[in-house]
């Protein structure tokens, strides 16, 4: 089967997925500006974005020559657990009726479904195969992102411009490659002296910045749509870390509850301080994670959203009374077609200046978040 | 003790509920009133700037409360119907409240809503924490809630026959009841399903009073609420999987079952500026309506519709389906 499937944070690690499977896999371009033209076009005008940008996705990788396209359908009270059927509709409408969509829904949602669309998709590959190549790709994902993280660490401080994250390309690229488990630690430890060797500059702890990176999980896993902000804080020697990593989120909703580490359920408990219950997407866990990183040291906190996110607006909406209470400066950033990648860079900047003079003692204020000046500004009444 | 009911989101639905419920354990309710420019003002100011109209008209209307009563009900939404939850701001209303009202802080009173089954949320269970606050003694609350639930069980029983909302809001303040079944508009031209959620459909600022201009238009009107709950869920079995929000898939279901009702001649999907779950519900009714063959539209007006246009759209769509329904009565279709 000719598989895609939609572009997300570490793509490399789906291709594998289907890769194991034996499929033939059609790899999803990047999004770019015709990705996301595309979808708008097709998708309806009020969905949020990441629905659009997924079916820019399928567009490009239909016209690759994709003939199955394969997609978690989402859980909880929220647009994403409706998208694969909304993504249908549209593709139906257009005609293509060849394209199979497969969604994989909660298993305990619809077991019947959820066995069938395994069996699709395992392709007749034997069991035992299967089981110990989805434990080398569980594994896979850990070391990748481990990696990732210690390139959020290096890039800060690198003293050739751009060195680290030309180093960082190179290691996916290895990571494509790999076939095994035992390739798969020879390859990490490689990679890691890779990055170890990239010469940094002494930097004193207290004039370190470390910034969180909140909030929906597409905009905050996918850099073209954030145009790459982890990268853009890096180079203004930022610090970052995002609240969700691919592990973590296998471990938080593959790995049945009781063995799920405790971390996901502290989280959702600092996020009901203010939240009281779970409302759908990530909200709580958006709340969670800024009171996390206050709790670990962390200096300020940007939190990211699809324009009219339904559950971010109401971390939104707490967003300056959070900041207050606890202490941190939070900037929101809410994202959709039109957002401009200059606009956006101004905004960091200033925000990252704010966290510099802040640590230096020069101002103890806590950001007035940017969304709350608009409005006040502009007092628009929109009806 | 005085306790605000804002006149916004579901209020519209369940007032005499809530205002049975409150006199009858001796508050005295203060309803905030109809949407006014000053409300909007309030709570667009004190909303965040990108969150739909209908939450920023909500929070206008809680701030009108706080100012004129002692505490105000803000109910938190999660579910009536299993598996289906409210949308996301429903959920966390209490929370957006007091993240952007100040002063709300120990001033709303918000029970949890989170039932299996039961549309009519007059359980015990839910009002539990006004015992709490105020002391009221459990039979105090379940005697409260017994009469509250005649009277909502009524008013449903009036909207079932055919009253839309305002009209059964207003035979239950005037206590008029089954008497107003007399005014339902049955001799229009044509006939047309007006669908949203009540909040869209009976706040003038978000629908500018869309119904009464289309009877002005000598025509009749049906909306969501006439459908019976089991009817709408009925006609969404069709369905690989159900909306999230149980409001949208009744709006959905409805229109479903009008897109079969013979004597419906055309849709109008009224929705609010900023809402989430319509851009589905809008989409999956466009998409049915175009497979029966039924004229639709959506009216979503915003700061730049002015009534003069919005009156000239309706009157075309109005106009389109009277000479449909010509054309096919003459045709002795
Ligand atoms: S969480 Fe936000 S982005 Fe995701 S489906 Fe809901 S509204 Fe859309
Ligand atoms: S359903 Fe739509 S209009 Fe209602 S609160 Fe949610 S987003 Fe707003």
């Amino acid at each position: 089967m000719k598989v895609s499937f939609p572009y997300m944070g570490s793509t490399i690690v789906y291709k594998k997925l289907f890769e194991f499977l034996e499929h033939e896999v059609i790899m999803p371009p990047k999004p770019t500006q015709r990705t996301m033209d595309l979808g708008v076009k097709y998708s309806p005008e009020f969905a949020c974005i990441p629905l659009k940008m997924v079916m820019g996705t399928y567009l490009e990788a239909i016209e690759k020559g994709a003939k199955v396209l394969v997609t978690s359908g989402g859980h909880g009270p929220c647009r994403a657990g409706f998208y694969g059927d909304t993504h249908r509709n549209i593709l139906k409408s257009l005609g293509y009726d060849d394209v199979e969509l497969i969604i994989f829904d909660a298993p305990q949602d619809n077991w019947k479904a959820f066995w069938r669309n395994v069996q699709k998709i395992r392709n007749g590959v034997p069991w035992p195969k299967v089981i110990n190549r989805m434990y080398t790709l569980y594994r896979f994902v850990q070391k990748l992102d481990e990696l990732e993280k210690m390139v959020q660490k290096i890039r800060p401080y690198e003293i050739n411009k751009g060195q680290t994250t030309q180093v960082w390309n190179e290691i996916q690229e290895k990571f494509d490659k790999i076939k095994t488990r035992k390739e798969l630690y020879k390859v990490y430890e490689e990679c890691k002296k890779m990055l170890l060797s990239i010469p940094t500059k002494e930097v004193d702890e207290k004039d370190k910045i470390r910034v969180g990176i909140v909030g929906e999980i597409y905009v905050v896993m996918e850099s073209s749509i954030n145009f790459g902000i982890e990268e853009i804080l890096g180079n203004l020697g930022v610090e970052v870390e995002r609240s969700l990593y691919l592990f973590e989120w296998i471990n938080d909703n593959l790995v049945p509850w009781a063995l799920r580490p405790k971390r996901f359920k502290e989280i959702i408990k600092k996020g009901q301080r203010y939240i009281k219950i779970l409302i759908g997407g990530h909200a709580v866990e958006t709340v969670g994670h800024i009171i996390d990183f206050k709790e670990r040291g962390f200096d300020g906190i940007i939190h990211l959203m699809p324009f009219a996110c339904l559950p971010e607006l109401v971390t939104q909406s707490l967003i300056p009374k959070i900041s207050k209470e606890v202490d941190i400066p939070i900037l929101s950033l809410p994202i959709d077609e039109q957002t401009g990648k200059a606009n956006m860079l101004t905004r960091i900047e200033a925000f990252v200046d704010l966290l510099r003079n802040r640590k230096k003692g020069r101002t103890k204020e806590v950001f007035v978040n940017e969304f709350q000046q608009h409005a006040d500004e502009e007092r628009v009444v929109v009806v | 003790m005085k306790i605000a009911i804002p006149h916004a989101l579901l209020y519209y639905y369940y007032f005499p509920l809530w205002d049975t419920l409150f006199r009858e354990l001796g508050f005295e309710v203060v309803d905030t009133g109809i949407t006014n420019k000053d409300i909007l003002d309030k709570g667009s100011k004190a909303a965040v700037s990108d969150i739909c109209a209908p939450i920023k008209i909500f929070t206008g209307h809680v701030i009108e409360g706080l100012e004129k009563a002692d505490y105000v009900f803000v109910p938190r939404f999660a579910r009536i119907k299993k598996p289906e939850y409210f949308c996301p701001k429903f959920m966390g209303l209490p929370d957006i409240i007091e993240g952007t009202v100040e002063g709300s802080s120990g001033r709303i009173i918000s029970p949890i809503i989170h039932e299996k089954n039961n549309e009519d949320i007059s359980s015990p269970k839910i009002y539990g924490i006004l015992t709490e606050i105020f002391g009221f003694s459990h039979r105090e609350l379940r005697l409260a809630l017994k009469k509250a639930e005649e009277v909502f069980l009524r008013f449903k029983s009036l909207l079932h026959s055919g009253l839309t909302c305002d009209k059964a809001l207003e035979s239950y303040r005037t206590q008029r009841w089954e008497e107003d079944l007399k005014r339902v508009k049955k001799d229009g031209e044509v006939t047309i399903a007006v669908l949203g959620y009540v909040y869209d459909v009976y706040d003038s600022f978000i629908s500018m009073d869309v119904i009464k201009k289309l009877e002005a238009m000598n025509v009749n009107i049906k909306t969501f609420e006439m459908v019976p709950t089991d009817i709408a869920y009925e006609n969404l079995r069709h369905y690989r999987k159900r909306l999230f929000w149980t409001f949208s898939n009744r709006v959905l279901g409805a229109g479903l079952f009008y897109l079969k009702d013979p004597e419906v001649d055309g849709l109008i999907h009224v929705t609010a500026f900023g809402c989430g779950p319509d851009a589905i519900v809008g989409r999956f009714l466009q998409y049915e309506s175009d497979i029966a063959g039924k004229p639709f539209t959506t009216l979503r007006v915003d700061e730049h519709t002015g009534e003069g246009h919005m009156i000239t759209r309706l009157e075309a769509f109005v106009d389109m389906l009277k000479r449909k329904k010509w054309a096919r009565v003459s045709h002795g279709i």
